[in-house]
């Protein structure tokens, strides 16, 4: 005779909560509220959130400083969100470096060790203006990052324009930023 | 008239497979012969008529007629013949067929010979198949036929993916499908095993060389996949804990498990509900697999044939394939509770903590795939969970398996102690002492996960190599090839598929650490350093291939002396038909590294971006892979007959227990 035993039902309620999980998001996808493939962010033509991170310097600098985006105010500013351990960000690096001259570039450390995100930097270049660390990813959400290398195009008052999620390449920066960039007179 | 026939074989194969989902399974339960004879008979017309199905498809694909829709719109005529072929499951519709062959062709196989077998599992076995195939030949007739007709036919099709065209990739799905699909056959005897309601140690005898095959052809699909990943996605990577990555990792872990704990049931009649459900779960997850890589639901660098609408009818197989079989394991299940008789340092508890944490690297998986999905639904945030995530929580359970894997062998079952345990133990000790002691005398700075790795390294490597010798070493009666030949199959295909894993590891930890990476901005004739290597990048020329064109750099790798011994050309390609580009890095493997090169975006005024790798043992780890998969061949098909399985002529269609279990006494 078999009784039911509530461990044996265990698996057919996680398969449940999974195939539930799954219902949802196809219902959503397939109603169009969802796109999995486009990243839109909903910052694009709002003010960028107040950010205040403290800056990266060299571990054993005793001085503590921090970097806001009001600091930047009155002319474009890219923001990329880049980490070590992210490999895209190191092929995105000499597209940054040669952005770098048209723009100042603010970095946010994602998720990383200081000492990774320096080494990161002195091997691949540093093409940023100032460096902020957010290490708990408290920015990244903020922002809305879904994953780095993630860049973001803020105007001179500190409007969000434009937000490109992946590496930038050399097509990106051409069709894109740059023409971004030149609607915003700079 | 081909493509009119291979769409009408479907059909019958569709009908057919009904069947045979149907009529053994009533034919089982009323202990009606007939009906039952209906399985074999069955699964072999309906891996015939797919089969044939199948082959009109590749023809199609191969004579370009472009009068298919399918053909028009992913092939090619100027494409190679490999890749014509290729093509054919370089598509959903394709690859789902693909899906169905092999399924299909496993049933016949099972069908032809598992003679041995009691008439009434096999007849249910081969049911439960048929009805997995139903769902899927259903999916393929009424969502995605590949049979369509064009009312007109192009001049010329729309090509494949240029990132497709390649040969890793060619057999990459094949491979990975053989795993996946085999996996069905263990969730077929667990289904079977269930509606009896008894699992014997022949059961698992007879499930375990169908579980080994599909985790041997699951092993090299993903390690195939991931040398694709290595090659062709040009970030020097081999692994990215992508959502269609771990949707393979998923069901291998879980296969994995299986594997041993089948073991279990079949040398001591233990562990038998838990190997059911391992059964359920390794197939269940490779269906949700195919739902995440189907539906593009979750977006990923390896999905290229996506459709939330076909999603749906991915998720409906999944409820019923699935939803079922654990109810019924809810129902069931408790019937198959054992009392266990061995103490929790013995074989079998070695072999216990080896799924637990197994099971618990797979939920860390489960979890990490998932968790985006259902919090953006909840609170609409998107993230993603990446390497951090899985590097702290994956990794240590995976330090601890290896822990466990050398001292499990090596106790004996029951009770733990045997004469091996004592030496095997103090020479792996012995070797991560070493391995760290050798490490840190190279150099220092390394940090706490990379070290453990290391010393587990040496705790795995040296442990089998002794327990190889302590096993082989020559005594006085016997010499070392009289031992051998005494040594069973399924162990040496264990030291085999373990040392795999050491061989996977050193090439893991041996780029993790020691890798170096150079991206420059180039002009011809600069030389860039790179680990001892100095190379001289002597320019871009361009290349014309079959179906694109390309700009190759001419880099010239020089070593300390200044002696050339290599010269890489990385390509960036334009794929005429689908106007698309791909890098094409130019790798140089070597047992010790790889030389790797990516001719990334420029022009000849401001130079050429370059990413130069060079990549330490990497190669490695695909060549642990290929050991793991040679060691689960060997333990499967290599076997030494312990128990000779009784011929039964059972045709008693009542509990199987009675017939088979005469063999094990």
């Amino acid at each position: 005779m078999s009784q039911l035993r509530i461990s044996f039902l265990l698996p057919l309620l996680a398969f449940s909560i999974l195939a539930l999980i799954g219902a949802v998001a196809l219902y959503s996808t397939l109603s169009g509220s969802r796109d999995p493939t486009q990243l839109p962010s909903v910052l694009v033509d709002k003010p960028a959130p107040p950010t205040n991170l403290s800056k990266l310097v060299q571990n054993n600098s005793p001085v503590q400083s921090s970097v806001t985006l009001a600091s930047f105010r009155g002319k474009p500013l890219l923001v990329n969100f880049f980490a070590s351990w992210c490999s895209p960000c190191r092929a995105e690096a000499p597209a940054l470096e040669m952005l770098s001259k048209r723009i100042s570039i603010l970095g946010i450390a994602y998720k990383d060790r200081n000492d990774d995100t320096l080494q990161f930097l002195k091997q691949f270049g540093n093409p940023f203006q100032a460096i902020g660390v957010d290490q708990d990813g408290r920015t990244g959400i903020e922002w809305g990052v879904y994953g780095v290398p993630e860049t973001y195009l803020v105007s001179a008052d500190g409007v969000v324009i434009l937000r490109h999620a992946g590496p930038l390449t050399r097509s990106i920066i051409d069709n894109t930023i740059i023409p971004a960039l030149e609607t915003l007179g700079s | 008239m081909i493509v009119e026939f291979g769409h009408f074989a479907l059909i019958t194969a569709f009908i057919l497979s009904f069947a045979q989902g149907v009529l053994p399974l009533a034919g089982a339960s009323r202990g009606n012969i007939a009906l039952m004879m209906v399985a074999p008979a069955a699964a072999i017309s309906v891996a015939l008529a797919v089969t044939l199905s199948f082959l009109a498809l590749v023809w199609s694909f191969v004579t370009s007629d472009f009068s298919l829709a399918l053909v028009a719109n992913h092939s090619h005529s100027t494409k190679p013949l490999i890749y014509k072929i290729s093509g054919t499951w370089g598509n959903h519709e394709g690859s789902l067929l693909l899906w169905i062959l092999i399924l299909a062709v496993y049933g016949g196989v099972m069908a032809f010979g598992s003679r041995a077998m009691p008439m009434a599992l096999k007849a249910r076995i081969l049911a439960v198949q048929g009805l997995v195939s139903t769902g899927f030949l259903a999916f393929s007739l009424f969502t995605s036929n590949p049979f369509l007709r064009l009312s007109s036919a192009p001049l010329d099709g729309k090509g494949l993916n240029p990132i497709l065209q390649d040969p890793g990739l060619a057999i990459h799905p094949p491979m990975l499908y053989l795993g996946y699909v085999g996996l069905s056959m263990a969730f077929a005897f667990a289904v079977a095993a269930l509606i009896t309601g008894d699992v014997d140690r022949m059961w698992a005898k007879w499930m375990r060389p169908w579980v080994m095959a599909a985790w041997c052809a699951l092993t090299c699909g993903i390690a195939l996949g991931s040398w694709w990943a290595y090659y062709e996605l040009g970030w020097g990577g081999w692994w990215f804990w992508d959502p269609v990555e771990n949707a393979s990792l998923m069901p291998w872990l879980a296969a994995t498990a299986l594997i041993h704990s089948s073991i279990v049931v079949e040398k001591r009649g233990q562990l038998k509900s838990w190997t059911v459900l391992l059964a359920i779960m390794a197939f269940s997850l490779s269906l949700v697999g195919t739902f995440i890589v189907r539906s593009g639901l979750l977006t990923s660098v390896h999905s290229f044939a996506s459709d939330p609408a076909r999603g749906v009818f991915v998720l409906v197989i999944l409820l019923f394939a699935v939803g079922i079989p654990l109810s019924l394991y809810a129902w069931r299940g408790p019937q198959l509770i054992t009392t266990a008789d061995f103490t929790l340092t013995s074989r079998e508890g070695a072999l216990i903590a080896n799924n637990m944490l197994l099971v618990v690297a797979t939920a860390i998986v489960l979890l990490g795939t998932f968790y985006p999905l259902a919090l953006e639904l909840i609170t609409g945030a998107r993230i993603t969970v990446g390497p951090p995530y899985f590097n702290a929580t994956f990794n240590p359970v995976m330090a601890l398996l290896v822990t466990v894997m050398t001292i499990g062998p090596v106790m004996a079952w029951r009770r733990g102690n045997t004469a091996r345990l004592k030496p095997v133990i103090i020479c792996a000790a012995c070797g991560a002492i070493l391995s760290c002691l050798a490490v840190l005398s190279i150099g220092s700075g390394f940090g706490i996960g990379p070290m453990v790795a290391l010393s587990l390294i040496g705790w795995l490597g040296i442990g089998i190599s002794a327990d190889i010798w302590l096993q082989l070493k020559p005594s006085k009666s016997s010499s070392l090839i009289s031992r051998a030949k005494r040594i069973p199959r399924d162990v040496i295909g264990m030291w085999v598929a373990h040392l795999g894993i050491v061989v996977f590891m050193i090439g893991a930890v041996g780029d993790n650490l020691l890798n170096s990476e150079q991206v420059v901005r180039a002009k011809p004739g600069d030389v860039i350093k790179i680990a001892n290597r100095s190379v001289t990048f002597s320019g871009v020329k361009q290349v014309q291939g079959p179906n694109y064109q390309a700009l190759a750099a001419q880099l010239e790798y020089r070593d300390e002396q200044g002696r050339l011994f290599a010269v890489l050309t990385p390509e960036k390609r334009i794929y005429n038909a689908e106007r698309q580009t791909t890098n094409e890095a130019a790798i140089r493997p070597t047992l010790l590294g790889d030389d790797y090169a990516v001719l990334g975006d420029g022009d000849a005024k401001i130079g050429y971006t370059l990413r130069l790798y060079y990549k330490p043992l990497i190669s490695w780890i695909w060549g642990g892979a290929v050991l793991m998969a040679l060691g689960g061949l060997i333990a499967a098909f290599g076997r030494q007959r312990v128990t000779k399985s009784q011929p039964t002529n059972a045709v008693t269609a009542g509990p199987l227990s009675s017939a088979s279990k005469v063999g094990t006494r």
